[in-house]
């Protein structure tokens, strides 16, 4: 296989999925390649008790209810939606489940305001209408049309960003489950095959833009992901997830646990700040995220691969945290400055380590930036 | 030989297997086997048991129709035994309290203290409890440390306070320390983590329902001692050592056995006849006093001085979660599976007689006890095998998914039959998942939310409340009115007039008419003592008022004392009738270090109007007098005049002559208040609102003080001794000058002009207008002044400064003379016209001067108040002569009537003259 910058999950763990098939003996509903106790273990990874030749690491981090009512919302009748706040791991956890149950985690939708109910049911290649007529072989089938076709998963993106019209087109699709062509005067319906399901994701800070109407809700279940606060998991994921980053970018670089920890340490009093303030404007734009964290992370590692010394600094580190999150000037800036000044430096004091560092480049992009 | 060595070989050979060295694993695996072994051949009968575990509700249940055991020991503190005949007037969970609030011995800080140990239903105790009571001579005998060691035990420099509870229901043993009969759980975080983490489930309690109360259920009570044994010595050998929680555990078990030996010894009973009942964890105890035959050398340590109440007070599920940290309705969910456990048949519960929703069932004659029989290994078997577990219980399932739909739809969910099917299949599906053959409540909970629970809460439940509701609610205890310390049954009584029923939860809203039916004045009465003493909410009056000097005709209360039994019941320990609670809080309140004289006030008008009690009162009058001249601090003037104010206006209404207290207090003040008065003139914390209340206080209660012996020369002495800075002070200064005479009032008024004439000054004489409005208080006569400099401001100043100035004017009138503004816009009335009309035509009082208003002279008329100014003619004159009054006196002669009157009096003299003649 060609070379790629981001492998979808089915080609990335390839080598993990068929061995657990072979080994699984579970029942599987309709047409999934793996029973959902397998599926479960796939994504949350095994333990010494599950007696297994072959360690199969975690993937998604997270409370383990969340993945089993996933899992088992899609064995029923039900589309899954996963909904919470940016970079909590939705869409990840949504491209895993399709890994894992067939094989197949790219028939994706992206839902934006321009989204049009062709983008979920079907289009027409106009050249091959004008040469042969409306036909299926001139039909454009949607990745969602595809997955019916298929009777595998598929997937919606963002699914409170598109207009309320095409959320609409989804509740024939999830009840009936089929689509009719009405242009076609045979073979005009098409019928979802056993093992289809959609896996939708909202954002809930998107919430009140496109509302979904209450019959849309019914056909899904609405799995409820939390924002990571546990410290270890969230370290877990940040050195899961940059480890990834850095394999991709072909990066030799070590990150030193206790500049993971400062990182940590500083979100988590960020975040701690902005529960408790009392209006946005002393709020951090940023959800403060994990995905956010790890994007900070990554920029750091990337300047210091390019323009530093081929090692993570705290300075750097520094520098990236505030041009990560310096969004509004001078709101964002003036939170910053107050949490470097009132929280950074006496910690750098006290402690000592690499938060002097930290400190310095920290101050050093706020006056740039300011 | 020991039954448990085929055990003990396997499970070291298991630890060879798997353990990487050899350490302490083989230990501590046989050292559990070892101590089932040593509590299973205890020659007293020790049944371990799991608090809030209706699978050893079950087996108590059983083993009691087994044994009919003569003596039960129970670990429970000892000191709360006389409490446990009173739970038949109980509806159960309520809670056995001790309660102290006179420490001695303790840290004060400490102070009260309460333990409260709640009783369930479906639980091990309440079934030793109720058969021990129940059965005739059977003796039941609580062997753990009191209430006072409880304390004696705890670490001093911990804070003695256990966290606050949310939610009302939740909330309601306060701040108690609570006391478990068979804690079980593991010691530190990490062997917890581990088990859940490995079992698969989010938390303790559905842990131990899983993989401990499922399998015993139904398992016979050999196979149920040894697990729970085994459970409690593992939790046990994987406590840390230095815990100071594990001493205090081991101190308690040598209290236990010391005292159970010591009851052997007294009574000769036969220990075959006797039962142990304790938590699993002190059955795996290693203490040397273990055992009948362990070390006796152990001594109880006395209890401390302090006096301890003891009662009941009510509880919930809820409490009980709250306060054991146990997961929100898992005391809900066993009380659900010990019903649905008993109603399947098989065991026969033991109830306590008279216990409210008891169902009568005859109980069946006790079989003969079985012979003793040997020791066997059941643990092996149990060990070695998967749990068995129930199958599906088709028929309760779909009544759970019916249900829940049904009350997802009462609170505001868009639920349906749809959701009824998905539910179903979802609870199964997650138990498949989850390695189980039936869904348990937490896997139907999962699938409710999964399925109904949509982006937001449209109601005031989530779907995870409303399944809790659905499994059993949270249950609510009451302590029945014979079980209610005297003072709890004596408000019960005295409100029976209402007729409402006090024992609903819900608000009950009382209607009195005071005066139709005058016999409710007493309710009303207690009424408002309640109001007083109790939390906020448990008693509200919505309409009716009681203050000095006020009657309510009607009145009416919402009133919620079923909510707030415990408080009631709290009350009960301080005194025998709400009265001496009240009593004691007030006198409480004023010998506190931190009272004030204000506060003493307070509580001087709260005596009047709950107690009546003249000899009280003034006992609490004459700390407030001795209060107020220790302070040295004029924060409260304002306050301190309020009330003195009112309560000299109550006296003077009710009574012939004041109270000695008030007339101490008025001619203390008087004094106090002049030698403070410089100071706080000049002093910055000391704020223009204090100083004006300290100078009403002095010129309002003048006349008063002066009558009672006081000086007026101090006061002018203290005024003429102040050199305030600030303009407010400065402006009050004049005013009280000007009240005194020191100042006259065109003085006053040419000081005025001068500042309004200073540029440089006019910034801050918003400043020196408050000031003068705070006078108002003080110097009421000034209120026509102060208009005319108001009325001068906005006349002169030009609109550049004017128009900035507005308004800080109106912030610092608002900020700072809230209440005195309405007198100022009255007086303001009074002197500008009324109608726009006669605006144009209008001249102000003060620019048209006296000469112009000038009355022509009126003769005089004749009689006794005349020929006395005209014999001593001096007063007159210097007043006149202080207000700048020209012109002399006039001649004193009979002067026709002038008018209609006087000419109707001229034309009919009769009347007037039959008048005189009966008046002379």
């Amino acid at each position: 296989m060609t070379e790629m910058l981001r492998a979808p999950a089915e080609v990335k763990y390839a080598d993990e999925l068929d061995w657990l098939e072979s080994i699984d003996d579970g029942p599987k509903p309709f047409s999934w390649r793996l029973s959902p106790r397998m599926v479960r273990l796939f994504i949350l990874g095994s333990e010494r008790a599950d007696g297994l030749d072959r360690e199969i690491p975690q993937k998604w981090f997270g409370d383990r209810s969340f993945v089993e009512r996933s899992i088992v919302t899609l064995a029923s009748d039900r589309g899954l939606l996963l909904i919470g706040d940016p970079g909590t791991g939705k869409s990840w956890l949504a491209e895993l489940l399709a890994a894992a149950i067939c094989r197949n985690s790219t028939l994706v939708v992206q839902g934006t305001a321009g989204t049009t109910e062709d983008h979920i049911k079907y289009s027409w290649n106009v050249s091959m209408v004008i040469a042969k007529g409306q036909s299926r072989q001139s039909m454009i089938p949607s990745p969602i049309m595809t997955a019916m076709e298929k009777g595998v998963i598929g997937r919606f993106e963002e699914l409170t960003r598109s207009t309320s019209d095409v959320q609409d087109a989804l509740i024939s699709i999830l009840s009936e489950k089929y689509v009719s062509i009405p242009e076609l005067d045979d073979d005009n319906i098409v019928f979802a095959q056993p093992g289809f399901s959609i896996i939708a994701t909202a954002n809930s800070r998107d919430r009140g833009v496109n509302d979904l109407s209450s019959a849309l809700k019914r056909r899904f279940n609405f799995v409820r992901i939390p924002v990571v606060t546990n410290k270890r998991s969230e370290a877990e994921i940040v050195r899961f997830r940059t480890t990834e980053l850095l394999r991709r970018h072909r990066i030799e670089l070590d990150v030193p646990p206790t500049l993971l920890d400062i990182l940590l340490q500083s979100f988590a009093d960020l975040r701690a700040a902005s529960a408790s303030a009392s209006s946005d404007d002393e709020r951090l734009e940023s959800a403060l995220s994990t995905a956010e964290q790890i994007g900070v992370l990554e920029d750091a590692i990337l300047h210091s691969q390019f323009f530093g010394d081929r090692a993570l600094t705290a300075h750097t580190l520094g520098g990236s945290l505030i041009g990560s999150l310096a969004r509004r000037t001078p709101e964002d800036l003036a939170i910053l400055n107050k949490y470097w000044h009132g929280v950074v430096e006496p910690r750098s004091k006290k402690d000592g380590g690499e938060w002097p560092d930290f400190l310095e480049g920290g101050r050093q992009a706020i006056s740039t930036l300011s | 030989m020991s039954p448990f060595g085929a055990l003990r070989e396997q499970l070291l050979g298991a630890a060879d297997a798997f353990a990487d060295a050899p350490a302490a694993v083989p230990e501590i695996l046989s050292g559990l086997v070892d101590d089932v072994d040593r509590a299973l051949r205890e020659e007293l009968e020790i049944f371990p048991v799991c608090h809030h575990s209706p699978a050893s509700a079950l087996a108590m249940a059983r083993r009691l129709r087994d044994k009919q055991p003569k003596v039960i020991y129970l670990e429970l503190c000892e000191d709360l035994g006389p409490l446990l005949g009173e739970l038949r007037n109980c509806r159960l969970p309520v809670a056995l309290q001790a309660f102290a609030t006179d420490l001695d011995g303790f840290p004060a800080g400490w102070g009260p203290l309460s333990v409260v140990a709640p009783i369930t239903e479906a639980s091990a105790e309440y079934q030793a409890i109720a058969y021990a009571l129940e059965t005739p001579d059977v003796e039941l005998v609580l062997v753990d440390r009191s209430s006072d060691h409880v304390f004696q035990w705890q670490p001093r420099e911990e804070e003695a306070a256990a966290g606050h509870a949310a939610g009302e229901e939740a909330g309601l043993h306060g701040d108690a320390v609570g006391i478990e009969i068979g804690d079980l759980r593991p010691r530190f975080a990490e062997l917890e983590e581990h088990l859940l983490h490995h079992g698969k489930v989010r938390h303790w309690s559905e842990w131990w329902d899983q993989y401990v109360e499922q399998p015993l259920a139904g398992a016979d009570y050999d196979t149920y001692r040894q697990v729970m044994v085994l459970i409690g010595s593992l939790f046990r050998r994987l406590t840390p050592e230095r815990g100071d929680r594990l001493a205090r555990d081991e101190e308690r078990e040598r209290h236990m056995w010391t005292r159970m030996r010591e009851h052997l010894a007294a009574t000769g009973a036969d220990p075959a006849d006797c039962l142990y009942v304790c938590g699993a964890f002190h059955a795996a105890s290693r203490v040397e006093e273990f055992g009948l035959a362990g070390g006796t050398d152990y001594e109880i340590t006395p209890r401390t001085a302090t006096r301890w109440l003891y009662g009941l007070i009510p509880s919930s599920q809820s409490a009980i979660e709250a306060q054991f940290g146990l997961a929100p309705g898992s005391v809900s969910i066993a009380a659900a599976t010990w019903a649905k456990a008993v109603s399947r048949g098989g065991v026969q519960p033991y109830r306590l007689d008279g216990q409210k929703g008891a169902r009568k069932k005859k109980a069946k004659a006790a079989p003969p006890a079985p012979a003793a029989q040997p020791v066997t290994d059941k643990l092996t078997g149990f060990l070695s095998s998967p749990p068995e577990l129930d199958g599906v219980d088709e028929a309760e399932l779909l009544g759970w998914c019916v249900d829940i739909v049904r009350l997802a739809r009462r609170n505001g969910y868009l639920a349906s039959t749809a959701d009824a099917i998905a539910v179903y299949e979802t609870s199964i599906l997650l138990a498949g998942m989850r390695n189980r053959v039936r869904p348990t409540p937490y896997d139907f909970q999962d699938a409710a939310v999964t399925c109904i629970e949509k982006d937001s809460v449209p109601g005031r439940r989530d779907v995870r409340h409303l399944c809790e509701i659905l499994l059993g609610g949270d249950r609510i205890g009451q302590v029945g009115y014979d079980a209610l310390p005297p003072l709890a049954r004596d408000v019960y009584d005295r409100l029976e007039p209402l007729g409402l029923d006090l024992s609903k939860r819900t608000v009950q809203r009382a209607l009195l008419n005071l005066d139709a039916d005058p016999h409710l004045q007493p309710c009303s009465q207690l009424l408002w003592m309640l109001r007083y003493l109790l939390p906020d909410g448990a008693v509200r009056p919505i309409m009716g008022s009681r203050r000095l000097g006020e009657r309510s005709i009607q009145e009416s209360w919402d009133l919620t004392i079923g909510q707030h039994q415990r408080a009631v019941i709290e009350l009960g320990y301080e005194g025998v009738t709400v009265e001496q609670v009240l009593e004691q809080r007030l006198r409480r309140a004023v010998w506190d270090p931190k009272a004030t004289a204000a506060t003493t006030l307070s509580a001087v008008e709260d005596s009047i109007l709950f107690l009546g009690s003249r000899r009280f009162t003034d006992e609490l009058g004459a700390r407030a007098v001795e209060l107020l001249s220790a302070e040295r601090s004029v924060d409260d003037a304002p306050e301190v005049l309020r009330r003195i104010r009112r309560l000299l206006a109550h006296y003077r209404a009710t009574e012939p002559e004041l109270p000695g207290w008030c007339e101490a207090f008025v001619t203390g003040g008087y004094a106090h208040y002049c030698t403070l008065l410089p100071s706080a003139f000049v002093a910055d914390d000391t704020g223009v609102r204090q100083v004006g209340a300290m100078l009403g206080f002095l010129f309002s209660m003048e006349s008063l003080a002066l009558s009672l012996g006081c000086d007026r020369a101090q006061l002018e002495l203290a005024v003429q001794q102040s050199h305030p800075e600030s303009p407010a002070k400065v402006a009050l200064l004049w005013a009280a000058r000007s009240q005194l005479g020191l100042l006259p009032l065109a003085e006053l008024r040419a000081r005025c002009d001068d500042l309004l004439a200073n540029p440089l000054v006019i910034p801050s004489f918003p400043l020196y207008i408050t000031g003068f409005v705070q006078a108002l208080e003080s110097v009421p006569s000034l209120g026509p002044f102060v208009v005319e400099v108001i009325s001068k401001a906005f006349a002169r100043l030009p609109d550049s400064v004017l128009l900035p100035w507005l308004p800080k004017l109106i912030t610092t009138l608002r900020k700072e003379a809230a209440e005195l503004v309405p007198v100022l816009v009255r007086e303001a009335g009074r002197t500008f016209p009324a109608a726009l009309a006669d605006l144009d035509a209008w001249t102000p009082p003060w620019t048209a001067g006296p000469a112009t208003v000038a009355a022509p002279a009126r003769p005089v008329t004749a009689g006794p108040a005349n020929t006395l100014l005209a014999a001593h003619p001096a007063a007159c004159d210097a007043v006149a002569a202080l207000l700048g009054c020209e012109g002399g006196w006039g001649a004193v002669g009979a002067a026709p009537a002038s008018g209609a009157a006087g000419e109707l009096l001229s034309r009919h003299p009769s009347t007037a003259t039959a008048v005189a003649a009966l008046l002379a």
